[in-house]
């Protein structure tokens, strides 16, 4: 019990703010709110790229099978075409969507930054070859570089503002022109900087930009996939929800880039018929390990549903469709979950569990990699296979989690359900009381 | 008419709250308006509501926001966790039309 006391306080006098600052810090949510806009793209795109990989053998007798893998085959250009300029280009989307709020948090026009900010990155990362722009860092290779375009745009138009240095305009000229001349010094600040970078890069190191970046942030990706830090950012995200904070909220902001890069290496990949390569992507955090929301919930909510004690059973029952979608507050805070010493223990263990067994069953080949991005409130059962392309052994295996959920928590969920129960009991022959003594019943 | 929004992470679980708090005022008969915003959304959404109320997951954003929304003179709160938790439309409804009073 004075471990468990000793970690509360760390987590609400340390960790608590610390992420707290990090979840209001402007370019963090500039990352969050940017990422929301490509968001759309990536997803129906990536849908259009399981279409045009049936889940069929090459060699299927099914005839629905044979008719789509034919029909496939014969168009898949045309088919494809859809998701190259989608997810195929999502860096594009992704460094216009931060710089606009990251302008907007300066309270800078947003437009003007989100159309300086692709320029930036398409100076950089797609140098115009035989009059057509190179695709190769518009996906997941280029999603860092995306980033850091839209900070350095934004910043350096910024720091131009802040010291006067732009194009004055007589008085005369109304305030909406003199507004269009804004861009006009950063735009050439664009051109003195980063092209001489990017020219600097190319001869130096006989690479573009984006794959000096990738290599810097390499060792990040790979560590991504390894199991010590999905553990890692499985904890402090539990940590920062026992507080009664939005873990997932601050530790996916951040993850966000690594987990695009990972599934854009994955649908390149799915789509030239190579090997799958990463491990740690959004379905895989979503679906397998965090299975009804934050803490894998989704089981305590089926065993609330059933209680005994009333105060249980009716958030249980309120929090099950929501639940289903992966969304958790009504049992977070109702049941609650949050600052419980009781459910701590499943709270924390339900999810660890889950990653390690996901991570076993994903690296040894018995589940795929995902290789599309879904929504995060994709029921999980459905989102698992979606994710990996319809592949329902997903499916198999969350239900299987799910189970294994349900058996973490059932102890520890008796064990408050005992309590309540006392309460409830409590108050009730209080009642009794009252009423026969006529005292006037305080709820 | 008063315009009452309430903000989270994505909106999502908010929004259910929304649902009851609109039954709990038109128990009352009061003539009130109530949406949930993202919290990329805050920045408009305050211009056009009264009062915001926030998700007590994210009240790490509460000091940015009332310092934001007392530019405009408006008020923001966290609304109290249990209530959040048992979705109790009528209490998070108090909590909204106090602070437009006070």
């Amino acid at each position: 019990m004075k471990l468990y006391d000793q970690l509360i306080k760390f987590v609400e006098q340390k960790l608590g703010p610390i992420a707290g600052k990090l979840g209001a810090q402007r370019h963090i949510t500039a990352l969050r709110d940017g990422f929301l806009v490509a968001m759309p793209f990536i997803i129906v795109g990536s849908f259009i790229l399981i279409f045009a990989n049936p889940p069929f053998a090459a060699d299927t007798t099914n005839a629905f099978g044979r008719a789509w893998l034919d029909f496939v085959a014969a168009h898949r250009p045309t088919i494809v075409m859809p998701w190259t300029m989608s997810m195929g280009i999502m860096s594009l989307f992704i460094t216009m969507g931060v710089a606009y709020s990251l302008a907007k948090s300066y309270k800078m026009d947003g437009i003007g930054a989100a159309a300086l900010s692709a320029m930036s990155f398409l100076l950089i990362a797609a140098p115009e070859k035989g009059w057509a722009l190179p695709l190769n860092h518009f996906a997941g290779t280029g999603i860092f570089t995306a980033i850091l375009a839209a900070y350095f745009s934004v910043e350096l138009t910024r720091i131009l503002k802040k010291y006067n240095i732009t194009i004055r305009m007589p008085e005369q000229v109304p305030p909406a022109i003199a507004a269009s001349f804004a861009l006009l010094v950063p735009v050439l600040a664009i051109f003195l900087t980063l092209y001489p970078l990017s020219l600097f890069v190319q001869t130096n190191f006989g690479m573009q930009i984006p794959e000096a970046v990738m290599a810097v942030f390499k060792p990040l990706v790979s560590a991504s996939n390894s199991l010590p830090a999905i553990l890692g950012a499985i904890l402090l995200s539990q940590l920062l929800w026992f507080a009664g904070i939005h873990g997932a909220n601050i530790v996916v902001g951040i993850l966000s880039p690594i987990f695009l890069a990972n599934i854009g290496a994955n649908a390149a990949a799915y789509a030239a018929g190579e090997t799958v390569p990463n491990l740690f992507t959004q379905p895989f955090w979503d679906f397998y390990i965090f299975i009804g929301g934050a803490g894998a919930t989704l089981a305590l909510v089926f065993l609330m549903s059933f209680s005994k004690a009333t105060h249980l059973r009716s958030v249980g029952r309120m929090s099950f469709l929501p639940g289903v979608f992966q969304i958790n507050e009504p049992v977070m805070f109702g049941a609650p979950v949050v600052m419980n010493p009781t459910l701590f223990v499943p709270f924390v263990l339900a999810p660890v569990m889950n990653a390690i067994i996901a991570y076993f069953a994903v690296n040894t080949g018995i589940v795929d990699k995902a290789i599309a991005v879904t929504p995060w409130t994709a029921p999980a059962l459905i989102g698992a296979a979606w994710g990996a392309g319809w592949a329902f052994k997903a499916s198999i295996l969350t239900a299987f989690l799910l189970v294994l959920d349900v058996l973490v928590y059932l102890p520890f969920f008796k064990a408050y359900e005992k309590q309540l129960l006392a309460q409830e009991n409590a108050s009730l022959s209080g009642t009794t009381q009252a009423e026969k003594t006529g005292q006037p019943v305080t709820a | 008419m008063k315009k009452i929004f309430l903000c989270c992470s994505a909106g999502m679980s908010t929004s259910m709250l929304v649902k009851k708090m609109e039954q709990a005022a038109a128990g009352r008969g009061l003539d009130v308006e109530i949406a949930a915003v993202a919290m990329s959304g805050f920045d408009e959404a305050i211009e056009a509501y009264d009062v915001c109320l926030l998700g007590p997951q994210v009240k790490f954003k509460l000091a940015d926001f009332q310092a934001q929304a007392a530019q405009l003179n408006k008020k923001v709160e966290a609304i109290e966790p249990m209530a959040y938790g048992m979705m109790n439309g009528e209490k998070v409804l108090d909590q909204a039309l106090s602070l437009l009073e006070a």
